[in-house]
């Protein structure tokens, strides 16, 4: 009997200390108030959702941890193809989360009885312009920091263009794209790719037609909330229709025409690099997939998505570009010490030589900050800079609903593959916004 | 000894034995399970420090909602053909493999080996086959049903599912069914041959009666995992092509954290448990009826 209660006791004691450690990693968040100068060992973690950069982030760890002895930084990788929003919400959940996540835009501000308010970071003022508009609360606050600036348009080769005779600085229409194709054609290469994945179609595409309704950001959240309120005729809409006139014209071309599903990321991103297509729809992400096709060969760039057969139309000039990631700081679970050690990082990625060159160099990210003046040194990033720096652009629209590229995708799929007409496509993507709260 | 212990020292002795396991269950089985039932009743996005009560909306939601409905027929056309086709062709192979055919034991192991691959990997191996070898095959013998992507076409994708879910269970179900074959007394059976039952009568009189029991494993099992398939739908088609083959467990998932609608999703995954509860439970409780003792 004694034994019993002997171990029985001994399990009771147990389990009251682990209720209390459970609590104890909450007390945390009041406790350890930071002495400047005193250096103590603290251990912060990185959510990065870029899988491509998943390398260059960890060097960046090591980097800074040479130069700050005290503090180390684990990177996480959030899981390819996967949402970072529902990792971040589960490590949340677990009472685990990461010091430093990094989100789309659009979830960002879901976060803000979450994440620390870093407007008074000192590189809040290099930021570039209106590039932390979208993660800005309505009484002004910063929430996060921007990582990297993303384009996104159809992408040439400019060696297969060259064979064929087309200059790409000559595309301004859709007839000017159509007119090209056949060129490219003529030489008895298939003139374009599509990529029929939903997030490709529906997050990138389709978004032309809503950022080219206005150059005002305004108006195009106007446009969306009217879109939600069912008072938009899509059929009826000139960019909607234009962007779908460029996508039959691609869809015409497209050397998966016959089987325009079966098309896959991997595939296309072979073909544009080889030179067995002249044209592929996609953003300057997919740089390092195509480097490995293309050899020796950097002639590469962007046009835009031509919306009309009107050169000066809003939109035929300038292609999508936009902060695509931002990292925001956790203060609900951790400590004081760890948030000062996470500022402290994102401020040596914009401010150390090493941050900035693995950032831009290693990384090949395009970053959002004035002060870096690195030049990006692949084809697709240096075709965004320079239309960038002469002002054509539009809109990159990251603050659709999350389920946008999903839900709208699958329609867009429909009318690659022919199932569902115009009409049917514009009804489909009215009825979706309809649901939207 | 037992009859002079009281109340509190079988309470005693309860939580000493079975204490850990009990603890263990409340807290990651029955109270995240309640909880859950709880969030159905609010409008919680999965993340946010508050949620206010909005009674039955997520319910009437889901009953709303077209893609939900959609995909549940999906699942039980899939769930329908996956069940029928896996235990089918499981019983067959189990058939073959007890009969003293040669290196039944290498079969037997090889047919099995599918089980051992986790579903994601499965997935992306099958996807392989189906949007590349095989279309490679068709395109240069000249098979038309190979020639273009099974996965870029509905309905073809669905069959493709179907494959490779049959693919998947029917070597574990092979194996119930060989443990099955296995019981059945060799006395019957012989008495069985003497009274001038041929192979046939006596597969379908005395071996199909007393492997019932192995039937009511197989179908439960097939049941419930064809209803919660998820990997394989996530790796091999994505819910593609344009959602027509998205599963229930998937449409779920994107409703509570794709949508960000964590209150609906909740509901519809208590509806799932609710159907699939119901279905195996009228199946267990049928197939145990038809149990015969020899």
């Amino acid at each position: 009997m004694k034994k019993i209660k002997l171990i029985s006791l001994v399990l009771s004691a147990l389990l009251a200390t682990s209720v209390l450690a459970g609590c104890s990693s909450k007390n945390n968040e009041s406790a350890g108030n930071s002495q400047a100068g005193v250096a103590k060992d603290v251990k912060i973690t990185f959510l990065n959702s870029k899988g491509e950069i998943q390398a260059q982030m960890e060097e960046a760890a090591k980097a800074f941890t040479k130069d700050n002895p005290n503090i180390q930084v684990e990177v996480i990788a959030a899981p390819a193809g996967g949402s970072p929003f529902e990792k971040v919400t589960s490590m949340y959940a677990s009472g685990n989360a990461p010091s430093l996540s990094m989100l789309d835009p659009g979830d960002i501000l879901k976060f803000s009885d979450k994440f620390l308010d870093l407007t008074n970071e000192k590189w809040v003022a290099d930021a570039a312009d209106k590039s932390l508009d979208v993660v800005k609360t309505n009484d002004g606050k910063v929430m996060a920091f921007p990582v990297t600036v993303e384009g996104a348009g159809i992408i040439y080769n400019k060696n297969v263009l060259d064979k064929a005779g087309v200059d790409p600085k000559s595309i301004k229409t859709t007839k000017d794209l159509e007119d090209a194709f056949s060129k490219v054609k003529a030489q008895g290469i298939a003139p374009a790719a599509v990529a029929p994945m939903d997030w490709s179609l529906a997050g990138h595409l389709l978004p032309v037609a809503y950022a080219t309704q206005s150059k005002d950001s305004k108006e195009i959240s106007k446009f969306l909330d009217d879109l939600k309120a069912g008072k938009v005729d899509l059929t009826q809409n000139k960019q909607f229709n234009g962007v779908l006139d460029t996508l039959d014209v691609l869809k015409k071309n497209n050397i998966d025409s016959k089987d325009p599903l079966a098309g896959t990321y991997e595939n296309d991103q072979q073909y544009i690099g080889s030179g067995k297509v002249g044209f592929w729809f996609m953003g300057n992400w997919a740089w390092p997939q195509i480097k490995d096709f293309a050899g020796d060969n950097s002639n590469f760039g962007f046009i835009p998505v031509p919306v009309s057969n009107n050169s000066g139309d809003y939109g035929n000039a300038g292609i999508p570009v936009g902060v695509t990631k931002f990292i925001g700081v956790d203060k609900v679970n951790n400590n004081a010490d760890q948030q000062a050690a996470a500022k402290k990082f994102l401020e040596w990625l914009v401010y150390n030589k090493t941050g900035q060159d693995i950032l831009v160099n290693k990384a090949n990210v395009i970053p959002a900050f004035k002060n870096i003046t690195l030049e990006p040194n692949d084809p697709l990033g240096k075709s965004i800079k320079s239309y960038m720096s002469s002002g054509n652009t539009i809109q990159f629209m990251t603050i659709l609903p999350p389920d946008h590229w999903k839900q709208v995708g699958a329609s867009m799929q429909k009318y690659l593959a022919g199932k569902i007409d115009r009409a049917g496509l514009a009804k489909e993507i009215q009825d979706y916004w309809k649901t939207i709260k | 000894m037992n009859q002079e212990k009281g109340f509190f020292d079988k309470l005693k002795t309860y939580l000493v034995f079975a204490g850990p396991t009990t603890f263990a269950f409340f807290t990651v089985i029955l109270l995240p399970f309640i909880f859950g039932i709880y969030l159905t009743f609010t409008d919680w996005n999965g993340i946010s420090a508050s949620q206010s009560f909005i009674g039955g909306k997520n319910y009437f939601a889901v009953f709303q909602d077209k893609a939900f409905w959609s995909s549940f027929l999906l699942t039980l056309k899939y769930v329908f053909f996956t069940v029928i086709i896996t235990n089918v062709l499981a019983f067959l192979l189990a058939y073959l493999l007890t009969s003293g055919i040669k290196a039944q034991n290498f079969f037997r192991s090889g047919f099995f080996t599918p089980n051992l691959i986790g579903g994601v990997l499965l997935g992306y191996i099958w996807q392989f086959i189906f949007s590349n070898i095989l279309v490679y095959l068709g395109k240069n013998f000249n098979i038309p049903i190979f020639s273009s992507s099974w996965l870029s076409n509905p309905n073809k994708a669905f069959w493709a599912l179907v494959i490779v879910g049959v693919w998947q269970y029917s070597g574990y179900m092979m194996i119930i069914y060989i443990a099955g074959f296995m019981n059945v007394p060799k006395d019957i059976i012989e008495a069985a041959s003497i009274d001038g039952a041929n192979g046939f009568r006596r597969m379908i009189s005395v071996v199909l009666p007393m492997m019932i029991p192995s039937f009511t494993v197989c179908i439960f099992l097939s049941l419930q995992r064809t209803f919660m398939v998820y990997d394989v739908n996530l790796s091999l088609t994505k819910g593609g092509p344009f959602k027509s083959t998205e599963l229930i467990s998937m449409s779920v998932y994107n409703k509570a954290f794709l949508s960000q609608q964590y209150g609906v999703g909740q509901a519809q995954a208590f509806f799932l448990f609710l159907m699939v509860a119901l279905i195996t439970i009228v199946q267990v409780y049928f197939s145990k009826k038809m149990e015969v003792e020899a």
